[in-house]
């Protein structure tokens, strides 16, 4: 439980903007500016963010599904960013990702059985057929799918159990770790609850580690150990879950959890609506990205970006204004 | 203007859809009321009839292959089922007005902001001059607290942020001062800081306008900061019905209760504590192949003989003052 499977230094991802006659570049997206992280064996961090925040972008950059611009990703002690490419291929059986949109992540012209197939051929894992196919039935069993579903195509599936399709054929390679993209987001709230359930079975069954990657910080608190907070690519507090739930010292993280509707109409709570949008990443706002939509933003803030404070071993953020 | 004036009535809506594998009930039996400076929340999974309830209102009900098969939509004493398309025309938009839940594809990419609103000015209100539709178009777009309106008023909606168009979308449904906002999961594809803002913002509106409201909306938590009653739906019908919080300290209807349970929350087990969460079993059944009885007994717990259909469906009965469930075993 205490070695860490992942390891993340001063990682960045720099989209380059091309325009004018010539393509030239014109400006860059930092998506992930510089990120420092690390996650245990067996566990779950969470992350959260809005839109545009570049969570999804640092969750592929691990994977190298998108190239990082620099910076070290490290699994089990080894830099995977210098892996070649026959090298990267076997270590993407130890790494897997689930997407958020279960209609767009499951290939329409293939039957569920070919589709939990195709990645134990491609890394030749079960040689014979009969392995193969006690293997898809040992996954369906996982994921709590009846036999038969595996000669059906994924349109004659809703969309929870499309979710539980993707899940099984994430561990058709028996991965150790897995980047969940928005897992529950595109579902209803009851078939929500059976999918975070079920995640957590896996993990205690078989030892994965995540990194659940959701804008629905009440899942995120309920599914992760750790949850980190990012806004324009940069994480900006990372803590144990139960910690930053009253505990948040980061203003942004405390407008987050302000701002989520609460289902019980018996507490009222003190609101912090937070004024304007996000801005634009091409242009983020000088010092502290939070700045201009900050109402304890003071002049320092404006100057230069806040460095991380610890607050404990496990609580780190990056404010100068930080909440008491 | 009283206190508990009723402007909208829906009294047994059935609505039908023709598909290629037969036809289904979308909406079935359906009842509720609009109140004066009120809001009441229509809440239900995907495919529960919500959505459908709200474009029958609007008389926006595609016809081929849908129709309204039976049931009355009394507004201001008028049934809307009775009003031809020109008589629809007038008041929608003007006395009942909509927004959407995807605010880029509600909004058309090749017109400014400014002509989007005052096309609803144009229709409905022709009397204005062209300056005045402006002015108005301006004053609106300052409503709903867009800074620099005057700027504003001459974008595309691809210039704004999501949050902003779904304010221009408030801007237009708001110009001609409705009665009722019918409001289709109007914060679903925002941000959480983003959707507290617009609630915040609808708020607002309702106490300075005084319009009802009709909260669409998949997300409980919606419902329970910002309306005063609730519906709950499955399977095109409402199973409970009941101000905002009796329905949340005392759901009456299993699924009404799974539902609230089944949302993580931040106060009871937090981090370390962590159990499994309460579940709702199974899913939601096909339209095409609905149960006999209660269209909820396969998932419910506490389903009995009754369930299954020897007592017919159940229908909404009262079990407090103004709470109704539509349960053979309610809880207690």
């Amino acid at each position: 439980m205490s070695e860490n499977l992942i390891e993340v230094k001063n990682l960045c991802k720099r989209f380059p903007i091309k325009g004018g006659l010539l393509g030239r570049e014109v400006g860059a997206v930092n998506a992930v500016n510089n990120i420092s992280f690390s996650i245990k064996k067996g566990e779950t961090l969470g992350l959260v963010g809005e839109s545009g925040c570049g969570k999804t972008t640092l969750g592929r950059s691990i994977l190298r599904l998108i190239e990082p611009t620099s910076g070290q990703v490290k699994f089990n002690g080894e830099d995977i960013l210098t892996y070649n490419k026959n090298q990267m291929r076997a270590m993407r059986r130890k790494m897997q990702i689930i997407f958020q949109d279960p209609y767009a992540s499951l290939n329409p012209r293939m039957t569920v059985g070919s589709i939990l197939e195709e990645p134990l051929i491609i890394h030749n894992l079960f040689k014979t057929k009969e392995e193969r196919q006690k293997r898809l039935y040992k996954l369906l069993e996982y994921v709590q799918l009846p036999k038969d579903a595996l000669n059906k195509y994924p349109h004659e599936f809703s969309g929870g159990q499309r979710q539980r399709v993707c899940i099984a054929r994430a561990l058709a390679v028996e991965p150790e770790f897995i980047v969940c993209d928005e897992p529950v987001s595109a579902l209803d709230v009851s078939v929500q609850a059976q999918v975070v359930n079920l995640l957590m079975d896996l993990q205690k069954e078989l030892g994965l580690t995540y990194l659940f990657i959701a804008h629905d910080l009440k899942v995120v608190e309920y599914i992760s150990n750790r949850v980190a907070v990012m806004y324009l690519g940069n994480m900006i507090e990372v803590a144990e879950s139960h910690e930053l739930y009253g505990g948040a010292r980061h203003p942004y993280t405390k407008a987050l959890f302000s701002a989520i509707p609460n289902p019980n109409p018996n507490i009222s709570k003190e609101r912090i609506i937070l004024e304007g949008d996000i801005p634009s990443p091409m242009n983020p706002p000088a010092g502290c990205h939070f700045h201009p939509r900050c109402w304890m933003a003071k002049d320092e803030c404006r100057m230069s970006y806040p460095p991380v404070e610890s607050m404990s071993q496990t609580h780190e953020y990056r404010c100068y204004n930080p909440i008491s | 203007m009283s206190e508990n004036q009723k402007i909208l009535e829906v009294k047994d809506l059935v609505v039908e859809f023709n598909t290629d594998r037969g036809l289904i009930t979308a909406v079935n039996g359906v009842n509720f009321e609009v109140y004066r400076g009120k809001s009441i929340g229509i809440v239900g999974e995907s495919g529960s009839g919500k959505s459908v309830s709200a474009l029958a209102i609007m008389g926006l009900i595609p016809n081929p292959p849908g129709r309204v098969k039976s049931g009355i939509i009394k507004y201001h004493g008028e049934n809307l089922l009775d009003k031809s398309v020109g008589e629809m025309r007038k008041i929608r938009g003007n006395k009942i007005a909509m927004i959407f839940q995807e605010p880029m594809t509600s909004l058309n990419p090749v017109f400014n902001v400014g002509n989007q609103i005052e096309e609803v000015l144009k229709l409905h209100q022709p009397e204005l001059s062209k300056e005045d539709r402006h002015v108005k178009g301006v004053e609106m777009l300052s409503l709903v607290g867009i800074p620099s309106p005057e700027k504003r008023y001459k974008e595309y909606p691809h210039q704004l942020s999501g949050g902003m168009r779904q304010r221009v979308m408030i801007a237009m449904a708001l110009a001609c001062k409705p009665d009722i906002l019918i409001a289709d999961e109007p914060t679903t594809a925002l941000d959480v800081t983003i959707q507290a803002q617009i609630l915040e913002l609808m708020n607002k509106l309702q106490k300075d306008l005084g319009m009802g409201i009709i909260m669409i909306t998949h997300d409980l938590g919606v419902v329970a900061e910002t309306c005063d009653d609730v519906a709950v739906m499955y399977c095109g019908k409402i199973v409970e019905k009941s101000d905002v919080k009796s329905i949340f300290n005392n759901p009456k209807h299993p699924y009404t209760k799974g539902l609230i349970e089944s949302i993580p929350s931040f106060d009871s087990t937090s981090g370390a504590a962590k159990g499994r969460l309460p579940t709702i079993e199974g899913m939601v059944p096909s339209l095409f192949e609905l149960p006999e009885g209660c269209s909820f007994q396969d998932r419910c717990e506490f389903s009995t003989e009754d369930c299954r259909g020897s007592k017919g469906s159940p229908s909404l009965t009262k079990v407090n003052e103004g709470h109704k469930v539509s349960c053979f075993n309610p809880l207690q």
